[in-house]
């Protein structure tokens, strides 16, 4: 994997109270490659995401995005945010606008763009991820959960950022319809789009990553092809997170 | 200086005021609790008829401004009724209806968000609809509603100062008078308010108490 | 003139004057609310204190209080208000007091993810916060600012104390010469009647048309 490197993290620290949830994250992305994040819950995997879109601000450590440092003090940090698109676990999408609203907000209000130039960019945005037409005006809680996923990534994409942040963004809905969202991400990463997927999904970070990271307790503790990781990891704790994960997939099947 | 010597003089005397003041407030909140009770129960279990008359009341005393319902008790409903009232009686009967039907529909709201599952258990173990209200449902509705009836002791303590338009001796009238003899208003008037505030900061902290003395662990907070 | 001709030129009179000084004090006491209730959440140490204190004293005074304060009592440090505006800026401060504690109330209400959304996509505070949050706030605050409003036409009446010649006042005046108090004050009663009716039913029907679906399902969660 060739090309110049989206974003670069180093070395980052971050603690809430005196539990440590970070203990020194580094890792590169590459523009149109794919990585996820994999690991047990509570190991700080949101945590980073969030430090990278500076949603939480690290204690220490350093983060560029390309050639911009966003953990730089002195930089437009909203400007920066522009660039990262992020999809929530839990969608949030703005409940009091409709499907198209949602997606146009950031385009007229942040990068202030006429309202018509931003509807034509939200209409192919929202085509893009399959909502169709007869959704663009409903309102979120009108949707399905795989429908306001599906919205949510388009708000993002819409900005069009330099890079993707997924947070588990399947995990908050019922079992038949992950495939649907899994799908579009999938579509948009082939379609070159740089992205960081946290997800429980081991099926689909084997099939889509370029690289899986296995996160624990604060620190990625192995990395690597995705298959070698899923099936022949270095670590113990990985072979073990793995098993597990995998059993519940069996049980609930 | 020597305005302050003879404000001074004026403090115990509006201070004084806060007693008549809590004694209007009082009144009114328990002629008010008594109402409030009866009418919320009618409207709950009560027949139609019934049911809109207490309406009827509830939206009267609802939609119009304290000192009309005042002067329309006092010269007119209580003459015409042959009541010879005076404004303290006056003032503490309308704070009281007033307060009904405010507090009427706090506790038709409170014995709603419990009555349902707690009248089939009661049923259940073998009670008459009356014991089953006045022994469970109710005391239940009345910790529901307590945080409530706290706020409409505020609410009325305020309210009660409009009662300085029939001359009642409490803190407004007081304060008033203070304004009058000593030629400034604002320091009275500031009083007046200060004392309000401490008024419901200690009504409040013994509603507070009383709360935490009623409340069961695990019950349904309203 | 006959009494019922004078009493409803009086009260007609009246009536105009009330809606005047409520078409005053209902909306800016509903945005200076609004302003006070940012400020009450967003507005870092100073503004929050300040803020919090406005609140603490304007809603522990009685309006009357805060009335005779305005009218009387910033004379003595020389500032004269007409009676009017005494008593539009004493129902405004006092009921923008109230307001801010729903418009705060509600701020918080909303969830956290909504501010992360709305970040994410690079928006600045402000946009946020008048483009997101309020317009979701409002919609939760509203029947609480509602039943404001039907309190400040109640409280209006209260104008009559300072000398404003509002319905009260009509009424008060034609009650002295030809002291007819049941007709007097009954018509006066049902007039507010009339206007808090009004109010109520039409406050419900903005409630309606700002609806959102989903919107008390997400209150509830
Ligand atoms: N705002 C916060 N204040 C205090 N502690 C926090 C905060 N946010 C997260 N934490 C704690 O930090 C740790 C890591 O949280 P994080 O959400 O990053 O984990 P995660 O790996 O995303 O877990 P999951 O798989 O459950 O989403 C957890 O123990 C969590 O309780
Ligand atoms: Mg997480």
């Amino acid at each position: 994997m060739s090309g110049e490197t989206v974003l670069r993290v180093k070395d980052l620290y971050k603690r809430y109270g005196d539990r440590i949830v970070l203990k020194g994250v580094s890792f590169e992305i590459r523009k149109a490659e794919v990585k996820a994040i994999m690991g047990p819950s509570g190991t700080g995997k949101t945590t980073l995401l969030k430090c990278i879109d500076m949603l939480v601000k690290p204690d220490s450590g350093r983060i560029w995005l390309e050639d911009l440092e966003l953990t730089d003090p002195r930089i437009d940090i909203g400007e920066a945010r522009k660039k990262i698109g992020f999809v929530f676990q839990e969608f949030n999408l703005f409940h009091h606008l409709t499907a198209i609203k949602n997606v146009m907000i950031g385009l007229t209000k942040v990068k202030k763009l006429p309202k018509d130039e931003a509807r034509t960019i939200a209409e192919r945005a929202l085509l893009k991820v399959h909502i169709e037409r007869e959704l663009w005006d409903k309102y979120p809680a009108q949707l399905s959960g795989g429908q306001k996923q599906r919205v949510a990534i388009a708000r993002a994409l819409a900005m069009e950022p330099m890079i993707m942040l997924y947070d588990e963004p399947t995990s908050a809905l019922d079992p038949q319809l992950t495939g649907e969202v899994l799908e579009v991400i999938k579509e948009l990463a082939e379609d070159g789009m740089t992205s960081l997927i946290v997800t429980h999904e081991v099926g689909f970070a084997s099939e889509i990553a370029d690289e899986i990271m296995i996160m624990m307790d604060g620190k990625i503790i192995e990395r690597g092809d995705p298959r070698k990781v899923i099936h022949n990891p270095r670590r113990e704790e990985t072979r073990r997170f793995f098993s597990k994960i995998l059993k519940i997939g069996d049980e609930s099947r | 200086m020597n305005l302050m010597i003879s404000l001074s003089k004026y403090l115990p005397y509006i201070f004084e005021g806060s007693l008549w003041s809590l004694g209007l407030v009082l009144g009114g909140l328990g002629i008010g609790f008594v109402i409030g009770v009866m009418f919320s129960l009618i409207q709950v279990y009560g027949s139609s008829p019934l049911r809109r008359l207490i309406s009827l009341y509830v939206w009267f005393f609802r939609g119009t401004p304290l000192i009309v319902q005042l002067f329309l008790f006092h010269w007119s409903i209580f003459p015409a009724l042959g009541i010879k009232s005076t404004p303290l009686i006056t003032s503490i009967t309308v704070l009281g209806l007033r307060s009904g039907a405010y507090q009427s529909q706090i506790f038709r709201g409170a014995i709603g968000s419990i009555e349902e599952k707690q009248m089939l258990a009661a049923k259940a173990i073998g009670m008459n609809d009356w014991d089953a209200i006045s022994s469970i449902v109710l005391p239940q509705a009345l910790r529901i509603a307590l945080p409530q009836i706290s706020n409409e002791y505020s609410i009325i303590l305020k309210d009660s100062a409009i009662c300085f338009i029939l001359g009642v001796m409490e803190l407004m009238t007081r304060a008033k008078y203070t304004a009058i003899a000593t030629g400034i208003a604002l320091i009275p008037y500031l009083m007046a308010g200060l004392i309000y505030i401490g008024l419901t900061y200690i009504g409040t902290k013994l509603f507070d108490l009383l709360y935490l003395k009623m409340r069961i662990p695990g019950s349904v907070e309203g | 003139m006959s009494f019922w001709e004078e009493f409803l030129s009086k009260l007609s009179f009246g009536t105009l004057i009330t809606l005047q000084l409520l078409t005053v004090t209902i909306p800016l006491s509903v945005i200076l609310g609004i302003l006070i209730g940012i400020l009450r959440v967003y507005g870092g140490r100073i503004g929050k204190t300040l803020a919090n204190l406005y609140v603490y004293i304007f809603r522990g005074f009685p309006l009357l209080v805060t009335l005779m304060i305005m009218f009387f009592g910033l004379a003595d440090i020389g500032i004269r208000l007409t009676p009017y505006w005494a008593a539009a800026l004493a129902i405004i401060i006092c009921s923008s007091a109230y307001q801010s504690e729903y418009v705060k109330m509600s701020i918080l209400s909303i969830d956290e993810g909504q501010s992360l959304a709305a970040k994410s996509l690079g928006m600045k505070r402000s946009t946020e916060i008048f483009y997101i949050i309020l317009p979701q706030a409002l919609r939760v605050a509203l029947p609480g600012i509602g039943n404001e409003i039907i309190y400040m036409i109640l409280y209006s009446s209260l104008a009559y104390i300072v000398g404003v010649n509002e319905i009260f006042s009509a009424a008060i005046s034609v009650n002295s010469i030809w002291f007819k108090p049941t007709e007097v004050f009954l018509v006066t009663a049902l007039i507010y009647l009339a206007m808090t009716t009004m109010a109520s039913y039409g406050l419900k029907k903005l409630e309606h048309r700002l609806w959102i679906p989903g919107f008390e399902t997400r209150r509830k969660s």
